[in-house]
């Protein structure tokens, strides 16, 4: 309580002046930050002109189920070194190409080892899943064509059954085309604006060292970053590369048209209160794009490096005097790619539709992690739920209010003296009871562990870190010292396996005093953050575990670290209990570990608006468990504001109201009685879709799509979704659209399809492929169900999720023009792995000819099994004419009441309408039965 | 009483068993009172939406959404679930609680489907209950008095201070004349002297004594105000210093490549946190010896008070961790002072009067050469008379400030006028002063303003305190200092449940209101009526 009066006592009217200056000097400063002019490697790279490379491919040829060559510089005729600004390789760069299942290619470009080169090149480990490399695919053919124009040959290799790969040698490129009609899909190197700076020895009187706003970098290695362009054909808009606040469908930043724009950066940051609208680098990296356009297919391109990289995404035109000929019947977008270190390791993903792209990536990085049903609900999180008695205090108002939640959360401030895994003795003297008397109202608590280490030789984890030297070391070899929330603190180099075994058994009951079971975790800060570092992160020539160079690894660093954190659970629970962590930070694979929160974002519309470009984006990368802090953590949110933000929030995947200290609580019930019940029943919605988004979550588990999805993959071939990122689906059967503007009186909403949509709480059907103009509803933003879909939901409303594991389902079928619908429904124990035995209920619901058919999913041969005695009470079908009385059941020739019924049982939140509702039918969730109306 | 105890229980014991006295399963959580409206055959839901039929009624699926079909079940999210909760009070649940596996009733009838067992603990916890309740019932009957008591001092005092400031206001007439009217004397006398002084070289000047008690109060004001002036000021030139190396520590470059690695991770670390760190830190530190100067600049004007706050701290460290006190403000004393002072002021004015105008008239105007006693009288009584007159003033503007507040219904919190009431918690002690301020005080000379007096607010239940210091991007303080009924006024439980935003508990017989202790009563009562068969409270 009032720890920072020091900050504020003069009541003066000059201390408005200073909350002025205070707004303007501590907000978001760019120059604070790199910018591209001011990091060599890109200002290299981004003034180069196409036909810059003069690499050739050379001695092309299938070895060990590889397509390999060497790329040399093109012998020069007459003798003449290139503009002075050509860089000439030294040594011959080793080229591989590999084709997995299901149309993967993965070309790696290195220095070879052979020729000694002074430093083994960083290589990403963990990131790409073991089972993918079983899929590799041994090439033991390749074909040889001279293409047109061409002096030199190039080679052709399988990719897939629809595409091929063609390495053309000379100039050297890389491009994915379709077999039947030669038409390429993506590639690598068509402008030649490929350069790799090989490691060297420093010339005399060459400066390396970097300064940047008073740090120095000595790069002891000096220059060895990576650049090249990547093309990609027939489509409209390129997507991906988070973590940007920006637009979904990515907007060039480079070449006619475009106002001067800084290239996308992928460099994990942590950005005090960042701008809804900028290419800048937040805090986490996935140098993954997508393309998309009017063929309905999509391509993707991913290039695993943890290093800085830039992206620029080039606007039409941009080459227009390079005198280089591509396909010019294409719709192609171009794009330029650098990064400061490390190999190319790049994956081409051939993919025919959206979907198939998104699953090729994460077949290469993990599908997301099948998460506990708890964390699928919602969360309640304060910066900071300051003691005992506040933690139980709010508990208790969500009980008074009869609004449910499943998760309390504990910031920094319940550590002592934030040494995380401990506790504030005064504040949090009893943890364990605290914990339990949540747990047994079936909820949950988070507290934060973040990766700066205080430096206090009492502290446990820093005394046994830094005698066994498990810190992340200067430039100087010393344990790095940095200043973080604790004050001087060191930071654990999760980049040795060592380290993250060790970490993560100091999640373990025993060790972390006061945790219980019902505890899961947080991971804040793993940028990492350096509050006294450059732009506010570690040095790059600090040393992590094999001498690699902080560089090479910056953007992985909170990967491994939430890697550690989420191991360190799934031990903590004996193999037995799923991990749940959040993390800030986040690199390629981050799904396989947990969730993702969009960071500091602010209370104001236009970071509500932001929240879905940013969240589809993390989707489109593999982790569709994401979410942004409801509310917004910096500022106070006008109740309306707030409202519309649960509103929204109660379709993120992940759903988890935060705030900042100084802001004013903000609790669901202390707006009025209007607006806690507007946000009773925002938070309702939620938990009556639970049993959908679990489904949905397991459908992301098993294929990699994300839970929150952009319009264009469900409907890719209809133009009008794919720069539309207001709106967005749940699975395939939801569509939301938020509303984004104070005091809105309508909303403008795209239907894409030819089926109706059917408003999810009024039922009132909507036609597709139109923009309808909406009234803005008070009590919540256009949310539909697509014809043609089963949605399976709960509709009674408990304190927390962990009580409706009995409750009955209710069934909404929307009937689509042929008046059949299809849905699907996953149920499991909530939290164990067993699921990954078999353990699961899945069944598919088909309705046609007036019947409802329940399917089972489950293979035959699962190790185990899981039985639920839950029935479904109700069942809704939206398009059907009233008539029908009864329904007889099979098995057993039951026969159950047909009338009419609400869709919605909550008054206000529904409409008056009644819909043709099949009552009480108790049919077991868990066995094949047919229901059938006459 | 006892008598009619079990009278009333017998008869109720037989009312309830004409009713049914445990609800069947198809009237669950159905109160008593109800129970009628669910016996037809049809039912209508109370929303008037539609009917259903009485097989409907608690069949575990919801067809009215208001929930009247389901009120023992869960099926309709809006339906209340009834527990009779014999032996303590009864609730109604919301639906959400029904079969969720928690005991909730705490006749346990919420869980009946057999997946937890929930142990009866109504007369247990009744009987807590009661006792609580007759203990706060008791505590509010003494406290009712008290109030009544103070209500009465008040309304007596504030009556006595309106018929001072009428009999003020006409002596400050009387005195304004008299005044005037010894002013032109003097002048007359004081030419005449002049024009003697040319005559008469070797004339010695008259002695003036200077000696009024009010003289040296008014002199005690205008002191303290010229002081709070300079503190003022001060403060002002502090925050425009903080503001301006704030500036400096955030913009140019270079001043953070001056600054070391500690300083710089301080700098950037306040920008999440708002806290001062670095060398922004060391303005603030200056600030703090510079409010020690404030303190000792405030002693000497009242040491006394100063010192009252010592020794309450003093018994209030032997006492606990938290603990609370009251302060009397310096301005307090000076009012008990000035009590005495009017009562000696309206007989000493009579006599005054007759004095001076016995003088006036006695003193021949045109007499040449001037009666020294005279002159010297005269200036004597303008001199005394002056003093007197800007006492009164004064005096007179004390009480119109306290008169104008609004001070209750009854005036009922006159009695808090003037006093300030501490209570320490960690390093804080926390200082409220009703009408006037509230401030939170770390050590001795770090003063934090959380608020200067705005207003009750819920019907007198809660004083309200607003527009504090500033907080770093956020509002200006401010704290509800809540009023709870206690048989001494004191102060308790400061917290601050959002940032900057304070809320305090003053316990104090003016809390006890003699409504809420019939609703209490009303619900002891209504307590002991609920007693099951085979106990035996008495």
């Amino acid at each position: 309580m009032a720890s920072r009066i020091g900050g504020c006592r003069r009541p003066l009217l000059l201390l408005f002046l200073l909350s002025l200056a205070s707004q303007t000097a501590f907000s978001w400063k760019q120059d604070e930050f790199r910018n591209c002019n001011q990091t060599p490697f890109c200002k290299r790279a981004r003034s180069r002109k196409p036909g810059y490379c003069t690499l050739i491919a050379d001695q092309v040829s299938i070895s060990d189920g590889l397509l390999t060559a060497k790329l040399i510089p093109r012998p020069i005729p007459n003798q003449e070194e290139g503009g002075e600004d050509h860089h000439q390789i030294a040594k011959p760069l080793l080229l591989s190409v590999s084709i997995y299942q299901s149309g993967i290619l993965r070309l790696k470009i290195d220095e070879d080892p052979a020729l000694d080169p002074p430093k083994t090149r960083f290589q990403v480990p963990e990131v790409v899943v073991s089972e993918f490399d079983e899929t590799m695919l041994w090439l033991s053919r390749v074909s040889t064509e001279t293409l047109d124009g061409d002096s030199a040959p190039s080679s052709v290799v399988y990719l897939s059954d629809g595409y091929e790969a063609v390495l053309r040698h000379d100039p050297f490129e890389l491009y994915v085309r379709e077999k039947s009609s030669k038409s390429r899909l993506v590639s690598l190197n068509s402008h030649q604006l490929f350069d790799f700076e090989e490691l060297r020895v420093k010339n005399e009187g060459e400066e390396w060292e970097e300064r940047f706003k008073g740090h120095t970098d000595t790069r002891p290695y000096g220059p060895q970053s990576i650049s090249f362009d990547v093309s990609f054909y027939d489509a409209e808009f390129v997507y991906g590369l988070p973590e940007h606040a920006t637009s979904l469908a990515l907007k060039p930043t480079k070449g006619p048209g475009v106002e001067y724009s800084e290239p996308y950066r992928l460099f994990n940051l942590d950005v005090f209160e960042y701008l809804h609208e900028s290419p800048f680098g937040l805090y986490g990296s996935i140098p993954l794009m997508i393309a998309h356009g009017k063929t309905g297919k999509s391509s993707g391109f991913f290039w695993l490096n943890s290093a800085e990289m830039q992206i620029d995404v080039l606007a039409e035109g941009w080459n227009a005097d390079s005198g280089l000929s591509l396909p010019s019947d294409q719709k192609r977008i171009d794009t330029l790619w650098m990064s400061e270190a490390g190999i190319v390791d790049a994956f081409f993903f051939a993919g025919l539709g959206p979907k198939d792209v998104v699953s090729q990536y994460t077949a290469v990085t993990g599908k997301p992690a099948m998460p506990q049903h708890f964390a699928t609900a919602y969360h309640q999180c304060r910066w900071n739920y300051r003691d005992e008695e506040d933690v139980e205090n709010v508990d208790a108002k969500f009980d008074e209010h009869d609004i449910p939640y499943d998760v309390l959360w504990l910031d920094i401030e319940h550590t002592d003296g934030k040494r995380y895994m401990t506790w504030d003795s005064v504040m949090f003297p009893h943890p364990e009871e605290m914990q339990k008397k949540l747990a047994a109202k079936g909820r949950r608590m988070v507290t934060i562990v973040d990766p700066h280490i205080k430096r206090d030789d009492n502290y446990y984890i820093h005394k046994e870190a830094a005698e066994k030297g498990y810190y992340v070391k200067d430039s100087s070899g010393k344990d790095f010292d940095g200043w973080c929330w604790p004050g001087s603190s060191s930071y654990l180099d999760v980049l040795s396996p060592e380290v993250r075994m060790w970490f993560s058994d100091k999640f373990g009951f025993d060790s972390y005093k006061g945790s219980t079971p019902s505890l899961y975790i947080w991971n804040d800060m793993n940028e990492p953050s350096v509050f006294n570092g450059p732009e506010i992160s570690m040095p790059r020539d600090a040393l992590h575990f094999g001498g690699v160079e902080h560089r090479e690894l910056h953007n992985a660093y909170g990967y491994f670290y939430h890697m550690a954190t989420s191991n360190g659970l799934v031990k903590r629970g004996d193999g037995k209990d799923r991990p749940f962590v959040l993390s800030r930070a986040f690199f390629a694979g981050t799904q396989r570990f947990g969730s993702v929160w969009t960071g500091d974002n602010t209370a104001d519309w236009d970071h509500l608006r932001a929240s879905v470009p940013m969240i589809l984006t993390l989707g489109l990368s593999g982790i569709s468990f994401s979410g942004a802090d409801v509310g917004g953590f910096f500022g106070n949110p006008e109740p309306e504001l707030l409202v519309r933000w649960y509103q929204l929030g109660a379709f993120y995947p992940f759903f988890r109201a935060h705030a900042h200290q100084d802001t004013k609580r903000r609790e669901p019930w202390l707006f009025g009685e209007r607006n806690t019940k507007l946000i009773r029943q925002a938070i309702h919605v939620r938990y009556m879709l639970l049993p959908y988004f679990y489904t949905v979550f397991r459908e992301s588990n098993t294929t990699g799509l994300p839970v929150m999805r952009p319009l264009w993959m469900e409907f890719p071939s209809d133009d009008a979704t794919f720069s539309n990122d207001e709106a967005f689906m749940v699975g395939s059967s939801l569509l939301v659209q938020g509303i984004y503007t104070e005091r809105a009186k309508h909303v403008s909403v795209y239907l894409p399809g030819d089926e109706l949509w059917y408003d999810l709480l009024s039922g009132a059907p909507y036609k597709g492929s139109q923009t309808h103009k909406l009234v803005a509803l008070e009590d919540r933003i256009p949310a539909f169900q697509k014809a043609g879909t089963i949605i399976p939901r709960k509709d009674r409303y408990r304190r927390s999720s962990t009580q409706m594991v009995n409750d009955p389902y209710t069934l909404v079928i929307a009937l689509n023009s042929s008046q059949a619908a299809e849905g699907e429904l996953y149920i499991d124990d909530g939290k164990s792995f067993e699921f990954m035995q078999g353990a699961y209920i899945h069944r598919r619901f088909v309705f046609s000819n007036g019947k409802l058919t329940s399917l089972d999913l489950t293979p035959n041969n699962k190790k185990s099994k899981f039985t639920s005695q839950t029935v479904i009470e109700r069942i809704i079908l939206l398009g059907h004419s009233p008539g029908p009385k009864n329904a007889l059941i099979k098995p057993g020739d039951g026969k159950v009441e047909v009338g009419l019924g609400p869709l919605v049982l909550e008054t206000g939140l529904g409409s008056s309408s009644s819909f043709v509702t099949i009552r009480k039918p108790s049919l077991p969730v868990d066995k094949d039965w047919t229901v059938e109306l006459v | 009483m006892k008598v009619a105890f079990f009278l009333s229980i017998a008869i109720l014991s037989l009312l309830a068993s004409w009713s049914s006295s445990s609800p069947s399963l198809s009237f669950l959580g159905i109160a008593p009172q109800d129970e009628n409206y669910f016996r037809k055959e049809t039912i209508k839901c109370r929303n008037g939406s539609r009917k259903f039929t009485k097989a409907q009624l608690n069949d575990d699926f919801c067809d009215c959404l208001d929930g009247t079909d389901e009120p023992g079940t869960s099926a309709c999210p809006e339906g209340k679930f009834y527990c009779r909760n014999v032996g303590h009070l009864p609730t109604s649940l919301y639906s959400s609680m029904v079969n969720d596996g928690i005991c909730d009733c705490c006749d346990g009838s919420d869980e009946y489907d057999g997946k937890v067992k929930c142990r009866n603990t109504c007369w247990e916890a009744g009987k807590k209950a009661r006792d609580k309740l007759q203990k706060l019932i008791d505590m509010y009957r003494e406290g009712v008095t008290i109030r009544k008591r103070e209500v009465e001092q008040a309304k007596e005092a504030i009556s006595k201070d309106k018929a001072e400031l009428s009999v003020l206001k006409a002596e400050e007439k009387s005195l304004d004349k008299l005044v005037n009217q010894l002013k032109v004397r003097k002048e007359q006398i004081e030419k005449a002297e002049g024009k003697e002084q040319l005559e008469k070289d070797n004339e010695d000047r008259p002695n003036v004594q200077e000696n009024f008690e009010s003289t040296e109060a008014s002199g005690k004001e205008d002191s303290l105000t010229s002081e709070d002036d300079v503190i003022g000021l001060v403060e002002q030139e502090e925050s425009k210093s903080e503001h301006e190396d704030t500036n400096v520590a955030e913009d140019g470059s270079e001043s953070i490549e001056d600054m070391s690695k500690e300083e710089i991770g301080r700098l950037v670390a306040s920008r999440w946190t708002g806290e001062r760190t670095g060398q922004v830190e060391e303005t603030g530190s200056g600030a703090d010896s510079n409010e020690g100067k404030d303190g000792s600049l405030n002693k000497p004007s009242d040491g006394d008070s100063e010192k009252n706050v010592y020794d309450h701290h003093q018994s209030s460290i032997t006492d606990d961790l938290d603990s609370s006190s009251v302060v009397h403000e310096p301005g307090l004393d000076k009012q008990t002072q000035f009590l005495g002072f009017t009562i000696h002021i309206q007989s000493w004015l009579r006599k005054m009067q007759d004095v001076s105008q016995n003088l006036l008239r006695s003193v021949s105007w045109f007499s040449s050469p001037l009666d020294n006693l005279d002159a010297d009288k005269i200036r004597k009584e303008y001199k005394e008379s002056t003093a007197r007159l800007s006492s009164a003033q004064e005096r007179i503007s004390s009480l119109t400030e306290k008169l104008k507040h609004d001070l209750g219904v009854d005036g009922e919190f006159y009695t808090l006028y003037g006093q300030c009431f501490e209570t320490k918690q960690d390093k804080y002690v926390y200082k409220i002063c009703p009408f006037k301020e509230a401030v939170q005080e770390e050590g001795q000379y770090h003063k934090t303003q959380l608020g200067y007096w705005e207003k009750f607010e819920e019907s007198y239940s809660a004083m309200l305190f607003s527009n504090g210091a500033g907080c770093w991007n956020g509002p200006r303080r401010s704290i509800k200092v809540k009023l709870r009924c206690g048989l001494k006024t004191e102060l308790t439980d400061v917290d601050e449940p959002s940032r900057c935003e304070y809320l305090a508990v003053l316990s104090t017989p003016l809390g006890c209101l003699d409504g809420k202790l019939k609703e209490l009563e009303g619900k002891l009562e209504m307590l002991q009526k609920e007693k099951p068969e085979g106990h035996d409270e008495l």
